[in-house]
């Protein structure tokens, strides 16, 4: 469990990251659409839409700056900087220092913020709505993600992801406390902001009412567009990465070579896909809450992870 | 059981008690306030049965079946009743808006944790967490039964704030004597059951939520 | 003997509310009523002699000791007094059709249940079985108070046992802290009993009992209608019938006012005497204060006696919170003599009420003219109410003021007679225009009835006897009461 994690295996899991990060949509899509009693599309459709974006060419209106071409491309960089953070198949602190999980966090705000620049940067209508409500509702999310990571952090005494669960152990389910259990239903309600789905975003439509996320990408085309995508995946696949590192850190290998890197990436594997089953059941239950509602149900969020914070500090 | 395990069941079930505290003060909907309320009943009476095994006390088994009986299936299953009596579904606007309501459940939280670090000695001997997470249930039932218009969540908040009542009663003391647990419990009872007498009174003669009622002043 | 008494005492009201089922006749229903009332009276007579001989008896949970007994006298008075108002009231309640005949045998039954509860409150020794039974009081109370069946009275019931649930909640809390204070140093046996805790009061938990004796001065305070928890208390006590009125402010908010004396001793042992002073200072200060402006402005009588039954709860409160031998002495009397003065008020608002047939004092007018008698009862209990000698809460104020110069507390002095002053103004100036004046015609001129006068005037005599002089026999129960609270 406590073995370093080398450049190599830092890379590996980083490109594993950003190669997973579409087939999670494809099997949340999948399994909304046989909720829906569908057949729906493959579980690789995600991975078509993206290759098949690459081969278009770039439309770009008249209004936008230089900045804009550069925009997909920070956003996807960004990104996936922020996955090489998250532990995979490994615990334990990478041999050099890379970064922790406030870093993450600052990477992917940073993400969402040159996202909105972009979206503003076209002078469109969706795009500045698109901007000023994503840009609404990250004020409530990063700030509780920090108060959570801080108070999984409080026991081990480092904000480091791969020390954080190196500390955790395999006893994580005997080790949960009572902040835990807060701070894990705070997780639960920030996971569809932080991944643009139902009850806070619909990722489904392109009606001016529903989207969030989804308006801030509509100026983008081509490769460009392929960039802004893949950078939601992997946003996601990150996301739910930093569910299971700080409260689910079991599989993660305390063999070494290759037999301990295959069931470090079997446990992942198994840990993604029962948190985007979740995913995939809430989305299919609920219905999009109207924007103005969408503090509230943050709030409740805010004061569970308030409430863990407390029970750890005090 | 050692008990140090029981210390850490105790306080585990003391956060699950807060959130489901949490979904009352934000509930929207009636059903779903006593849905959590009737889930709170349950915890505590796990948390009964918990201290029962590790004291061997057989009066915390009586407690918590009775608390199971009937704070968890009866009185929800009779609110649910009476929610479907008068067709209420939605809640309305609280007194204070909802944002501001949490804000203040936070303040209550971490106020109550402020006063029970400051008794000192005696907490500590007694208990981890379970003091200052019963104070906060409490206050925070009260909270829900001042700051609400509908006449059911009143009551609701009336039985959040008694399973807080007895949360601190078990966890700090090990339990009441039994006589007056029981005694309580048909108490809270009583109430209820004439809560729901007035409600229903007021709902055939005028049609407005009891609560709503405010001709008196001055 | 005394143990027998103990515990036929709480039998006696509560056997008679069963039997009151049993008739729909009003006429044995009254008979029931007047008859019970006696025996309840003259059995906790004779208890008086056993306490006043022997001292403190006790019976399991519960126990009898002078502080309990003048409560306990208080409540038979009144209850007897009520009975026999009832009588007259409820035919002239019949006729005009607000009590149904059909439900009188559930009020009776209700009214006798609801001093079956008060009485185990007072005489409770464990304090679980006194919240038990003050939660009792709230439940059937609650049910007294909308009986009307009207809006208003549905309104104010539902204010009422909201506030006073939220509020007795407060108080159980603070019950299970002392409890565990106790607990810590007792072991489990009989931690819950005050009899038991009082002997090892000054080693309790000097933290624990602050916190917890907050708490149940907030919640068993706002049952007994101190500011700022006294929001139900003018609504409540103003929708109820008459008889249940007088009992609400006559003997219920005294109710409460024993069960914080109660866990004020334990206070005052454990953490010395200064701290629940001053926090009974500033309650007693708060109501004092916020119920002097309501008294000015108000239109409906019973609203304005509710207004001023929190006043004289903060006076008691006050008095308490001087403390000293003179303080408490003169708290405990004033709470005998306010409870009766209430009581004839209360009579006479509702006879007047009956007669004028609305509760609106712009429109009782003249009430010399057509009712002499009442009338004169009227302005004796509201002269008394204001502090006039020679009656009996003259006396008892002026005790507590003089707890208060002699414990040097000026400002709390100042205040108190600042807002006594304006009451006696607002007070003079209210029933002075119910009084004199010409009568409207709608005003009902029949005779007086025989059994409201009764009563009212039994209750007169014993103002004027308590603003003159105090019986030997009550002197020494209060003196004795006074010494159990002072220590």
């Amino acid at each position: 469990m406590t073995g370093e994690r080398p450049l190599a295996l830092v890379l590996f899991e980083m490109i594993l990251l950003v190669l997973l990060g579409p087939l999670v949509t494809g099997v949340i899509q999948k399994l909304k659409a046989l909720l829906q009693c569908r057949q729906g599309a493959g579980i690789l459709q995600p991975y078509h839409d993206i290759i098949k974006l690459f081969r278009k060419g770039t439309v770009q209106a008249d209004t936008t700056s230089g900045f804009f071409q550069l925009v997909p491309v920070l956003v996807l960089a960004a990104t996936v900087a922020a996955g090489a953070l998250v532990p995979v198949v490994r615990a334990g602190p990478p041999a050099f220092p890379l970064g922790d999980a406030l870093m993450l966090l600052g990477l992917l705000a940073l993400a969402r913020f040159l996202t909105a620049v972009g979206a503003l940067d076209a002078g469109g209508a969706f795009g500045g709505m698109g901007a000023s409500r994503e840009m609404t509702i990250a004020p409530l999310v990063e700030p509780v993600l920090m108060m959570v990571v801080f108070s999984t952090a409080v026991a081990a005494g480092t904000t480091e992801l791969g020390t954080l669960a190196a500390h955790r152990g395999a006893s994580w389910i005997l080790a949960w406390r009572g902040a835990d259990f807060l701070g894990f239903a705070a997780m639960l309600v920030l996971l569809p902001a932080e991944t643009g789905r139902i009850p806070v975003d619909n990722p489904d439509t392109h009606l001016e009412l529903t989207m969030l996320h989804e308006g801030m990408l509509l100026e983008h085309s081509g490769p460009g567009l392929a960039c802004m995508m893949l950078a939601s995946h992997t946003r996601q696949i990150v996301t739910l990465g930093l569910v299971s590192a700080l409260f689910f850190p079991v599989g993660l290998a305390d063999v070494a070579g290759v037999v301990g890197l295959l069931l470090g990436a079997g446990g992942f594997a198994a840990k993604i896909l029962v948190l985007a089953t979740c995913l995939a059941l809430v989305e299919s239950s609920y219905a999009k809450l109207r924007f103005f509602r969408v503090p509230q149900y943050l709030g409740i969020g805010f004061v569970c992870a308030l409430m863990a914070l407390a029970l750890r500090i005090l | 059981m050692s008990s140090e395990t029981v210390q850490t069941i105790i306080d585990d079930l003391g956060a699950l008690l807060l959130f489901t505290m949490i979904l009352i003060i934000a509930a929207r909907q009636i059903s779903h306030a006593i849905h959590s309320v009737a889930a709170q009943s349950l915890l505590i009476a796990i948390a009964g049965a918990v201290l029962a095994t590790a004291t061997g006390n057989t009066d915390l088994w009586v407690i918590a079946g009775v608390t199971l009986s009937i704070k968890a299936i009866v009185l929800p299953w009779v609110l649910h009743w009476v929610v479907r009596q008068l067709n209420v579904r939605r809640e309305v606007e609280p007194v204070i808006p909802f944002s501001a309501t949490l804000a203040l459940a936070v303040a209550v939280v971490v106020m109550s944790f402020h006063l029970s670090a400051s008794l000192g000695s005696v907490r500590q001997a007694i208990t981890g967490n379970a003091l200052p997470v019963g104070i906060s249930i409490t206050l925070l039932g009260v909270l829900v039964m001042a700051t609400r218009k509908t006449a059911l969540t009143q009551m609701v908040g009336l039985f959040a704030s008694e399973n807080g009542i007895f949360f601190t009663a078990m966890a700090v003391t090990k339990g009441m004597p039994l006589i007056i647990e029981i005694g309580v419990i048909l108490d809270v009872i009583l109430a209820a059951l004439v809560m729901t007498i007035l409600v229903l009174r007021v709902r055939s003669t005028v049609d407005a939520d009891i609560a709503d009622l405010d001709r008196l002043r001055g | 003997m005394a143990e027998t008494l103990l515990w036929i005492l709480p039998l006696v009201p509560t056997v008679t509310s069963l039997l009151m089922l049993t008739t729909r006749d009003r006429r044995i229903l009254s008979a029931i009523d007047v008859g019970s009332s006696t025996v309840l009276f003259a059995l906790t007579l004779v208890l008086a002699r056993e306490v006043a001989a022997r001292g403190p008896q006790t019976l399991g949970v519960i126990r009898v000791d002078d502080l309990g007994l003048v409560f306990l006298l208080l409540l038979v008075t009144l209850t007897l007094a009520v009975s026999i108002y009832t009588v007259g009231w409820l035919r002239q309640a019949v006729e005009v059709g607000n009590m149904k005949v059909e439900s009188l045998r559930s009020y009776f039954a209700l009214v006798h249940a609801f001093v079956a509860t008060m009485v185990v409150t007072i005489l409770a020794d464990n304090l679980g079985l006194l919240w038990i039974a003050m939660e009792g009081t709230t439940i059937t109370s609650a049910v007294l108070i909308g009986y009307h069946g009207h809006q208003h009275g549905l309104e104010a019931a539902w204010k009422y046992i909201i506030v006073t649930t939220i509020g007795i909640s407060f108080g159980l809390f603070g019950t299970v802290l002392v409890y565990a204070a106790a607990t810590d140093v007792m072991g489990g046996a009989g931690a819950m009993s005050w009899s038991a805790i009082m002997k090892v009061a000054p080693t309790l938990d000097p933290g624990i009992i602050r916190i917890g004796f907050i708490f149940v001065m907030v919640g068993y305070g706002a049952k007994a209608g101190l500011a700022p928890m006294h929001l139900w208390l003018p609504d409540a006590h103003s929708q109820a019938p008459t008889p249940v009125s007088t009992l609400l402010s006559g003997i219920l908010i005294k109710c409460a006012l024993l069960a914080i004396i109660r866990f004020q001793t334990i206070a005052a042992a454990a953490c010395g005497p200064a701290f629940p002073a001053e926090v009974l200072l500033v309650f007693g200060l708060t109501s004092v204060v916020v119920a002097t402006p309501f008294i000015l402005v108000q239109q409906d009588i019973k609203r304005l006696l509710g207004y001023h039954s929190i006043e004289h709860v903060g006076i008691v409160v006050l008095g308490l919170g001087f403390g000293g031998p003179v303080g408490t002495y003169g708290a405990l009397l004033h709470v005998v003599n306010h409870g009766i003065t209430k009581a004839v008020a209360f009579f006479a608002a509702g006879t007047a009420i009956a007669r004028y047939g609305s509760r609106d004092m712009r429109i009782i007018r003249g009430l010399l003219a057509v009712a002499p008698i009442s009338a004169t009862l009227l302005m004796l209990a509201a002269l008394s109410l204001a502090g006039m000698a020679p009656f009996s809460i003259f006396v008892s104020e002026l005790m507590v003021l003089r707890a208060g110069i002699g414990h040097r507390q000026w400002i709390a002095i100042a205040i108190f007679l600042a807002m006594a002053a304006v009451i006696f103004a607002g007070l003079l100036h209210h029933v002075g225009a119910m009084a004199f004046g010409e009568p409207p015609p709608a005003a009902g001129r029949e005779a007086e009835a025989w059994s409201p006068l009764l009563g009212m005037l039994i209750l007169a005599a014993l103002i004027v006897l308590f603003g003159l002089t105090i019986p030997a026999s009550f002197d020494g129960v209060l003196q004795r009461a006074t010494e159990i609270v002072v220590g």
